[in-house]
């Protein structure tokens, strides 16, 4: 190396020149570390490695401090994979199955990431819709608390074994011989059914115990007395001309909500205000589901007067069908007179009617059935050709596996799916029993409470990872795919069991070797199904590529055995006096098991707005005078401790209108130990469920509230004004406008041009008053100084949307949606409460009719993009201006944040970014700290695996600035980029929002306004002056018009 | 008494003054120690100053969203504290200027400080538009400067736009209107003073001689820059209220604001001189300059433009009445019986009840109840402001974003922090300038010879501070 500088002729001393000893030595250790000089391990500094430490430091800490954005690594790809285009999506077809939850979906890719569900309109289940549970799927892969890799458990935290270790450790423990059982909820999947088959056959003592989060054990044991089909038949909501519901929340939990929204939604849109039809909704309940809210009466009973009215709507059919009447518990008059009358409108929709029942009483589902048969519903509404699949599991099956466990019977446990230590109502006997089993197993991918108290953790993929499939009915395959690779060191469970039963067919030299035990079972014996392919390969690629495979069976016709008996003595007997309180799955958190997505954590609960927790609903009572109080004098926000089955908890109060009097309900999952970010919001109320007959009830007949008089300081609510107009009695006892008598606690003057609605029978009054509205609104509108702006938005695109406020069921899917869609913060229950929510898109309820048991409308609340928008000319810097295709556009860069276009919106649909909620600003001291990372809070977005799920197509907007909905202005780029492509006009199915394709029930529509063919005008036109403009009459010229609310009661 | 007395208008300076005891009097302020009295309220005011800066930092540091403010009440103390600033600071400028051209003699008394107080005032409200942006770091975009964005220009249709201007130019005609009374007196005090201080003023007073060219043009620039003002003040506090009445908000869309708060501002501004002179006079001994006769005079604006914000109050319930418009009728029925009644309550008092207290001559004449009645008047307006800001966006059009808003400990930092701001500020001033413009009170002083001879005649050189105890035995 020395000898190199001669050879350039290049020295640099005249030592070196001369080759001196010195120097040589010198150059030889010229880049050794023993140059600093270390004494006693403390480095000894000189004058001049002060300086240069100093100048290091000044250097790098301005380096440091003066770049605006940390620079982030991007390295390209030496070989583009095919598939990836920087800057264009890709979609994938798979399916979103949790629990009893399954939607058919499309997961958009970007550069190898998936940022958003949509709908796979290829599903005739799903047929394209999605729920906010689906929509929200994507979060919950980029948790930061995922389990990182297998190992053993020791306190709630995973200590790393590698896979083979962790393989060979159960191998040895399942060789042992003893008694294995698999925890589950419903398995749906036929492939992962093969693989547990080959596990079962390799150790022959185990057995599959399954549950559902929430049950419906009694349906199935009614469905198997009485059709001898132990299964859920499919619900034809789009075939009956009257629905009666006893507590079924069929449009946002029971068994296919996504189906059912669709098919119900469909009977209920209104076409043409001449002639219009709808189906006809009671729904029979205490507290208010989404169904309820959706009914067109509800019949308010206690909790434990099911029984009762069910008894008493079966003996008013059978006197009108000749049936013959049972003797059932007593009921109110009040609720049987409106029984009576759902029995006539029943009877005289027979065969075209549907009831149902969401209770887990055996007998109360066996009448359900008998009144079905009364109606001819049987085989007509209620088709048991295809079977729903989703919810399998019996709890009676958990208790006989405790008493196992507890005998010391069990030896290894697996977990899959399951989390009974939180789901069980008899949690703290499962805990118990579990502990005896001597191996326990979970594939949970989160350390969830049951998780917690396992040996040992095999973390599953996140479906989102995996290959997989599902059969949610009978005969309707459908594929999981994998959308990216595995995030962290996870397996399949499917790979799991299947390398633990050390099967053959598993080839484990493969990179997937799932993938290739699935495509085989597909290839063949799905294959076999169909005559349409003749090769495996043709057929997988076919099922790849849509995501579903449907062959379903032919018709079933079923009879009602009569061998059955009807006893009413099994039915729920009525309690008397005590408050009874009911509990309820909400649509965002489902039994706990989305607890800790951040997105359904702050999706607000549709019926009562609230947000992170569950809450105590209590019924409001009017005085007859002046006053609405809720129940107890409660207010919102009162703490109070409630006593069920001698056990406490200390619950938030929400005073809920249309809470049947003398009963209370508050929801499932909340409470949750551990997992995630749900951790310490709401309480656990699963070991207040009573167990009847083995099945879990979901109420108690008797609960103690008692006042603490503290409240809760961050009771988040996003909505504190509740009703348009609630009539209620007067001391005289004349109906009277309630609103427009209270003082100063929900105002007055509730005539509004804001929401719309009317009875059937009077729709085509209600025509008529709104076409003098309109006309009325044109006349102000038109006295002005100032000329007509529309011309300008006569040529090219004009972008609207419209919104059928008949079809929308409030089930939030657009909302998680536009979440996902558009990198909209989460902000937490802290900002929440402070109303500092960032949603652009929200559900805004109103109650109107009954003061006791109101109607409830629900109304989708965007940017309404008006030609004549009060923001923009009020914005100082022009930060918000008009596109020529009529879209209010934001520009970030340039908002200083005066808020005063926030103030001026008369919707009130500006959100302002009050803290550095997505950690866009460089200043970190201003985040508001939401979540757990590594044990320390970070804000949400912080972490860069969560930041893995933003939509790159959209701005993250920083501190201080102002945002809201842009008509999902990237769609629109999208499309237009699409159209111009291709050389053509843009169409309607080239750009489509993100709130309209989440949307189950097709309750928005969104597209070109100046195109009269558009979906959106025809939309419109149908309904006719039906059609209106929130606040018309004040001269904004918004470009979304709502249809009036039309109930059919 | 021995100046000549009118038998219709009382002497508007007291105490027997010579040209000599008015620059002594007005002069000794700036020269001697502060007192006990000013050193206290001078450590208050900076403490408040102090925690005023802590709070803007932690605004800026932590984000709006430290602030009650939320999705639905953009706007609330910030706001509130801006207008009501603007309005106290519109005192100073319709004492000089209208009261200039109306040859209201009396105003010179008063001028000066009121002067000062407005410039004050309107720089504590400057803050707020700027603290309350979203990135304040930014706020140069509301300038309509040649630049390198490209085409983006401001928004001339928006009334915060028209805000700048007005503000600034209030501001800068204001501080151009008050300096130019300053001159001569600074020659005063620079005349009477010794070395750096002599220097100081020599350059503060621009070389001022008092020659007849000086003061000649001195008397046209005043006279220009009264004739500039006259328009400002009612044009800025239209233009603030354009803020409110340009929009689509029922409550704030109404063609009543621009007059009504010009008299509410000029009902503030009044009441907070009032205020200041109350103390001023007392702590710096003015009270032969500042008379009861200005307070009285004062007092009678306050009962006038007190009642004239009363019927406009009353204007706005018959018009929302009157309307039929339902979105009016009840953005004024909660306003009176909303959540925030207090505050309408609180206003209605303040603002219409309490000055018609002062139709009582021996009210208006007393030191103590015009000082405490001030103060009730300047809680009323703030009220005025909160009302009309916050209780209107806390129940607008649609209901199912009505929320509530309460303050923060930030918020409330902030306001009282501005209070310390102003009274730093205006302590300040006491030390070094004349509080009180001694070359216009010279103008209208009365003299006779018997101040020279006879029984009434002073002896040459006699101090001020001997004058005033003089004054006491009387």
């Amino acid at each position: 190396m020395i000898n190199m500088h001669h050879d350039n002729g290049i020295w640099v001393s005249t030592e070196d020149l001369n080759r001196e000893e010195s120097f040589l030595q010198s150059a030889e250790k010229e880049f050794s570390v023993e140059n600093m000089a270390e004494t006693d391990g403390q480095w000894a500094a000189s004058r001049r490695d002060f300086l240069k430490l100093m100048g290091f430091g000044l250097g790098a800490a301005t380096l440091a401090a003066s770049c605006e954005i940390p620079v982030k690594k991007a390295i390209p790809y030496v070989t583009k994979p095919d598939s990836i285009v920087p800057g264009v999506a890709n979609y994938f077809a798979s399916s979103f199955v949790n629990g009893s939850d399954y939607c058919s979906i499309l997961v958009k890719t970007r550069e190898g990431r998936p940022i958003k569900i949509e709908g796979n309109s290829l599903s005739s289940i799903t047929a394209g819709g999605t729920s906010a549970r689906a929509q929200a799927m994507v979060l919950s892969l980029y948790d930061t608390r995922r389990i990182q890799s297998a190992g053993t458990v020791e306190n709630g935290a995973v200590s790393k074994l590698s896979w083979q270790d962790l393989d060979n450790k159960v191998k040895g423990q399942l060789q042992l011989g003893g008694n294995i059982r698999l925890i589950t909820n419903t398995i749906i999947s036929p492939t992962a059914k093969k693989a547990l088959a080959e596990f079962t056959a390799k150790y022959p003592n185990t057995r599959v115990v399954s549950y559902d989060p929430v049950s419906s054990a009694a349906l199935l044991a009614a469905n198997e007395q009485c059709f001898g089909i132990r299964g859920i038949p499919s619900y034809k909501f789009g075939e009956a001309d009257v629905i009666l519901s006893f507590d079924a929340d069929f449009l946002g939990t029971w068994v296919s909500p996504i189906e059912f929204a669709r098919a119900y939604a469909s009977k209920r849109k209104i076409k043409s205000v001449q002639g219009a039809t709808m189906s006809r909704h009671y729904q029979v309940e205490s507290h208010v589901s989404l169904s309820g809210s959706n009914a067109d009466t509800r019949i308010q009973i206690k909790p434990s007067e099911m029984g009762a009215a069910i008894c008493a709507l079966h003996n008013e059919v059978a006197a009108l069908t000749g049936g013959s009447s049972i003797s059932g518990p007593a009921l109110s008059d009040k609720a049987k007179a409106a029984l009576k009358k759902a029995a006539a409108d029943l009877v005289t929709a027979r065969g075209k009617s549907l009831v149902v029942c969401g209770s887990n009483n055996v007998m109360e589902q066996v009448i359900v059935n008998k009144i079905n048969d009364l109606l001819g519903n049987i085989n007509t509404t209620i088709d048991f050709s295809v079977l729903n699949n989703t919810r399998q599991g019996d709890e009676r099956d958990m208790a006989r596996l405790i008493g196992e466990m507890n005998a010391g019977q069990v030896a290894l446990a697996i977990v899959w799916g399951a989390n009974p230590a939180y789901e069980l109502p008899n949690a703290d006997k499962f805990k118990e029993a579990f502990a005896k089993v001597n191996t326990r197993i979970s594939f949970s991918g989160v350390m969830d409470e049951t998780t917690a108290l396992c040996s040992h953790a095999a973390p599953a993929h996140h479906q989102l990872e995996a290959w997989g499939d599902a059969e949610p009915k009978t005969g309707h395959y459908s594929l999981i795919q994998p959308t990216i690779a595995p995030l962290f060191d996870t397996r399949q469970a499917e790979h799991s069991l299947l390398e633990w039963a050390e099967s053959a067919n598993l080839n484990r030299d493969d990179e997937q070797p799932y993938y290739q035990y699935l495509k085989s079972h597909w290839a063949n014996d799905l294959r076999a199904m169909q005559s349409k392919y003749n090769t495996g390969a043709a057929f997988w690629d076919m099922s790849l590529h849509d995501g579903v495979f449907e062959n379903p069976a032919g018709p079933r016709t079923v009879a009602f055995n009569s061998g059955v008996s009807l006893n009413s003595a099994g039915v729920t007997q009525p309690a008397s006096g005590a408050v009874e309180i009911s509990f309820y799955e909400t649509v965002n958190i489902g039994n706990g098991q989305y607890a800790h997505n951040p997105w359904l954590q702050e999706m607000p609960d549709p019926v009562n707005r609230t947000v992170w927790g569950n809450y105590l609903c209590v019924p409001i009572e009017w005085d007859g005078n002046k006053k609405m109080n809720g129940w107890m004098n409660l207010n919102d926000g009162d703490n109070v401790e409630v006593e069920v089955n001698g056990k406490k908890l200390t619950c938030t109060v929400v005073r809920t209108f249309g809470q049947a009097p003398g009963t209370v309900s508050i929801a499932l999952g909340g409470g949750r130990e551990s997992g995630g970010c749900g951790v310490g919001y709401g309480v656990n109320v699963n070991p207040w469920l009573p167990m009847e007959g083995g099945m879990i009830q979901y109420f108690a007949k008797a609960a103690k509230v008692e006042a603490t008089g503290t409240v809760d300081k961050h009771f988040a609510c996003v909505q504190h004004h509740h009703t348009m107009g609630l009539a209620a009695t007067d001391a005289k006892g004349n109906t009277i406008n309630a609103d427009e008598q209270v003082l100063a606690y929900q105002g007055s003057l509730t005539d509004r041009s804001v929401i719309f609605q009317a009875n059937l029978k009077e729709l085509p009054k209600l025509a008529e008053k709104l076409a003098e509205f309109h006309q009325h609104s044109d006349h102000l509108n038109t006295q002005t100084l100032y000329q007509d702006n529309v011309e300008y938005f006569a040529a090219g695109v004009k972008w609207g949307m419209y919104v059928d406020l008949n079809s929308c069921i409030g089930c939030g899917a657009c909302q998680v949606a536009c979440v996902s869609e558009n990198n909209v913060p989460v902000v937490g229950k802290k900002e929440v409460a402070r109303h500092h929510e960032m949603t652009w898109l929200r559900i805004d309820r109103y109650f109107y009719g009954d003061l006791e048991n109101p109607k409830v409308v629900y109304q989708p609340m965007m940017c309404q993009h008006c030609d004549n928008a009060p923001c923009e000319n009020v914005c100082p810097v022009n930060a918000t201006n008009h596109s020529m295709e009529g879209l209010n556009q934001m520009a970030y860069n340039r908002c200083i944040g005066t808020r005063y276009c926030a103030n001026n919106c008369p919707y009130k649909v500006r959100r302002f970014n009050w803290l550095d909620y997505t950690t866009a600003d460089t200043w970190p001291a201003n985040e508001e700290r939401l979540f757990r990372v590594d044990g320390a809070d970070v804000p949400f977005y912080a972490d860069n695996l969560v930041r893995m799920v933003m939509n790159p197509d959209v701005t993250v907007r920083s501190r201080g600035v102002i945002e809201k909905c842009s008509f999902c202005i990237q769609r629109i780029q999208e499309g237009k980029l699409t159209a111009k492509k291709e050389n053509r006009a843009i169409l309607d199915n080239d750009v489509r929002s993100a709130c309209q394709t989440a949307c189950p029930t097709g309750a928005i529509v969104f597209g070109n306004l100046n195109n009269p063919d558009s979906a959106v005008n025809k939309a419109a036109a149908g309904v006719g002056d039906l059609a209106y403009q929130v606040l018309e009459e004040i001269n904004v010229r918004p470009g979304v018009k709502y249809s009036a609310k039309i109930h059919n009661s | 008494m021995s100046q000549p007395v009118s038998p219709v208008r009382h002497v508007l300076i007291e105490g027997n003054k010579t040209y000599h005891n008015i620059s002594e009097d007005l002069c000794s302020p700036t020269e001697k120690a502060p007192s006990k009295e000013w050193i206290i309220a001078f450590t208050l005011s900076s403490a408040l100053l102090g925690l005023y800066t802590f709070a803007v930092i932690w605004t800026i540091w932590k984000g709006i969203g430290e602030w009650g403010a939320n999705r639905t009440i953009n706007w609330a103390w910030d706001i509130t504290n801006f207008v009501w600033w603007i309005g106290i600071g519109h005192a100073g400028t319709l004492i000089s200027a209208i009261l200039l051209l109306f040859r209201q003699r009396w105003r010179t008394g008063v001028n000066r400080a009121a002067e000062a107080m407005t410039i004050f005032a309107v720089m504590c409200a400057g803050q707020f538009p700027l603290i309350h942006m979203g990135r304040l770091w930014l706020a140069f975009f509301i300038f309509p400067f040649p630049n390198t964005r490209g085409p983006l220009w401001v928004n001339f249709n928006s009334p915060l736009l028209w805000d700048v201007f007005a503000i600034s130019t209030y501001f800068s005609v204001s501080l151009l209107f008050w300096y130019t009374g300053l001159v001569p007196d600074l020659a005063t005090v620079r005349d009477r003073a010794v070395g750096f201080r002599k220097k100081m003023y020599e350059k503060f007073s621009f070389g001022w001689t008092g020659s007849a060219k000086h003061w000649q043009r001195w008397e046209s620039l005043s006279l220009i820059l009264a004739g500039i003002s006259t328009p400002l003040v009612l044009s800025v506090h239209t233009i603030v209220s354009f803020d409110f009445a340009t929009s689509v908000i029922p409550g704030w869309h109404t063609t009543i604001f621009p007059p009504y708060f010009v008299a509410g501002a000029i009902f503030s501004g009044f009441a907070m001189v009032q205020t200041l002179m109350v103390i001023t006079r007392k702590v710096l001994k003015l009270e032969d300059y500042i008379t009861i006769n200005h307070i009285d005079s004062m007092n009678k604006v306050i009962v006038l433009t007190g009642t004239i914000v009363g019927v406009a109050y009353l204007t706005e319930l018959f018009i929302a009445w009157y309307s039929g418009y339902i979105y009016e009728q009840f953005a004024f029925y909660n306003r009176v019986f909303g959540v925030y009644w207090w505050s309408y309550f609180g206003m209605m008092f303040c603002n219409v009840v309490s000055p018609q207290l002062f139709w009582s001559r021996k009210i208006r004449r007393s030191i103590w109840w015009t000082f405490f009645l001030s103060i009730v008047v300047n809680i009323g307006m703030w009220f005025e402001r909160f009302v009309i800001i916050a209780t209107t966006l806390a129940r607008d059009y649609l209901p199912s974003s009505w929320s509530y808003y309460s303050p923060t400990w930030v918020e409330i930092s902030l306001f009282t922090g501005t209070i310390g701001l102003f009274f730093t500020l205006f302590l300040i001033f006491t030390r070094v300038a004349p509080v009180v413009a001694i070359a216009e009170v010279k103008a209208i002083l009365k003299v006779a010879g018997d101040q020279f001879i006879g029984p009434n005649a002073k002896k040459a050189h006699e101090h001020a501070s001997q004058s005033s105890e003089k004054q006491e035995k009387h």
